[in-house]
């Protein structure tokens, strides 16, 4: 009974791997296509900022004396299409985030069931090609740990974009690119080394 | 009294000649000189991008000689100064041809104006003051195309305004910020609001060069 326990899980297993090595893709590429957007956000928030600091009757172009009016409309409106492009991507990253919890739930409930015929050394047993399953059920709640840290700490950042307060708007990319430590999801590229051999075998 | 069938063959034979089909054609004379305009819009933005930054590089090497005055001037200097006046005035010309080309295409736009007048005067000639009774196309009457064309052609022709003001002042700009605005003017066009898209855009699908 214990073997086809184990083996069921090692499936789960395998399906969940699996999907978070597809959903670490996808993440990442959503995340380099928000690099350009918050950038070009950032770029209308300096727009904005010097067409504030310009008395325009003080120039040439207080023969136009609308202009400052539209032009900050001009302004608002791409930076409201870019904020819109941006909350399409986190949605996406939501999706993402979603993904992975629910896979990483479903192998944990699945152990759950199991576990009365799983004893102990059957769970912390490991070979050279297969990981013990409390190291890849371990490593499965860290990358869903991650993902969740991540999206909350990106979703908080978007939020503060709602009002008019020019300097979040302009200290936006570089708050953005704060989150993104190097190296922070190398624990979940290295997990998925670790369960190379496993993933192909059975 | 005309059946739906016979409406719709009456609508196509008028889109093959008569008022119809020159409106038609000056909505896709309105669609091809906007995409012209936007063209040359972006040419210029890159031009003006270019203009800042001699202006910007030339100040800070100025900066640079009001700091070493003791030490001996490097003998380039002058040279330099005098080929990024050079390079100013070269990218300065190209603007200028820039805006020349976007005044052809106001020229064009007058003539598609004109155009659509000509179409509401005669139609108040043929029909009287209240004009067609059947619209030409879907819904819209002839003195509503009319209004959109003049709509169209007040919005490029105040940013074309802009833009030589723009021209003008660009390369004695004092301060960044200023430069920046002007930049800003440039390429957002604030004198051609997101409405006077949808104006032209209104315009094709009235006239059917989109699907509904």
């Amino acid at each position: 009974m214990s073997k086809s326990a184990l083996l069921t899980l090692h499936q789960a297993l395998r399906r969940s791997f699996q999907c978070l090595e597809n959903k670490q893709k996808e993440w990442k590429s959503a995340l380099s296509e928000c690099t350009p957007l918050m950038g070009s956000l950032g770029n209308l928030a300096e727009q904005l900022r010097a067409l504030s600091n310009v008395q325009i009757s003080n120039t040439p172009l207080r023969d136009f004396p609308d202009l400052e009016e539209k032009l900050r409309f001009k302004l608002l409106h791409a930076a409201d299409t870019v904020l819109g492009k941006l909350n399409e991507k986190m949605t996406f990253l939501q999706s993402v985030r979603d993904a992975v919890s629910n896979q990483v739930a479903g192998v944990i409930q699945l152990y759950e069931q199991n576990k009365d015929s799983l004893d102990l050394l059957t769970v912390i047993e490991r070979s050279a090609t297969i990981p013990s399953v409390a190291d890849m059920l371990e490593w499965l709640q860290d990358a869903d740990r991650h993902y969740r840290q991540q999206f909350l700490r990106r979703k908080t950042l978007m939020q503060t974009l709602r009002g008019d307060d020019l300097s979040l708007l302009e200290s936006a990319p570089k708050r953005w690119k704060s989150l993104e430590t190097a190296g922070a999801d190398d624990h979940i590229t290295d997990a998925l080394c670790k369960v190379s051999f496993f993933m192909v075998s059975g | 009294m005309e059946g739906p069938q016979m409406r719709s063959a009456n609508r196509k034979l008028c889109a093959v000649t008569g008022s119809a089909r020159k409106i038609k054609d000056n909505a896709a004379d309105w669609h091809n000189l906007k995409v012209r305009w936007d063209k040359l819009n972006d040419e210029g933005f890159q031009i003006a991008g270019n203009i800042i930054n001699l202006k910007l590089n030339r100040s800070q090497s100025e900066l640079h000689q009001q700091w070493v005055d003791e030490a001996p001037a490097p003998q380039s200097a002058p040279w330099q100064q005098a080929a990024g006046t050079a390079d100013l005035l070269n990218e300065c010309s190209k603007l200028h041809h820039i805006l020349e080309k976007m005044a052809i295409i106001m020229v064009k736009m007058q003539r598609v104006m004109a155009s659509q007048r000509g179409i509401l005067d005669l139609e108040e000639f043929q029909f009287g003051r209240g004009g067609r009774k059947v619209p030409l196309f879907h819904s819209w009457n002839t003195k509503q195309l009319d209004e959109a064309s003049q709509i169209l052609f007040d919005a490029f022709s105040k940013e074309l305004q802009l833009k030589h003001s723009i021209l003008q002042e660009l390369a004695h700009t004092a301060t960044s910020d200023l430069c920046m605005v002007y930049l800003s003017c440039w390429l957002h066009e604030p004198f051609i609001p997101p409405q006077t898209r949808l104006i032209l855009e209104a315009l094709l699908l009235e006239t059917g060069h989109r699907p509904i």
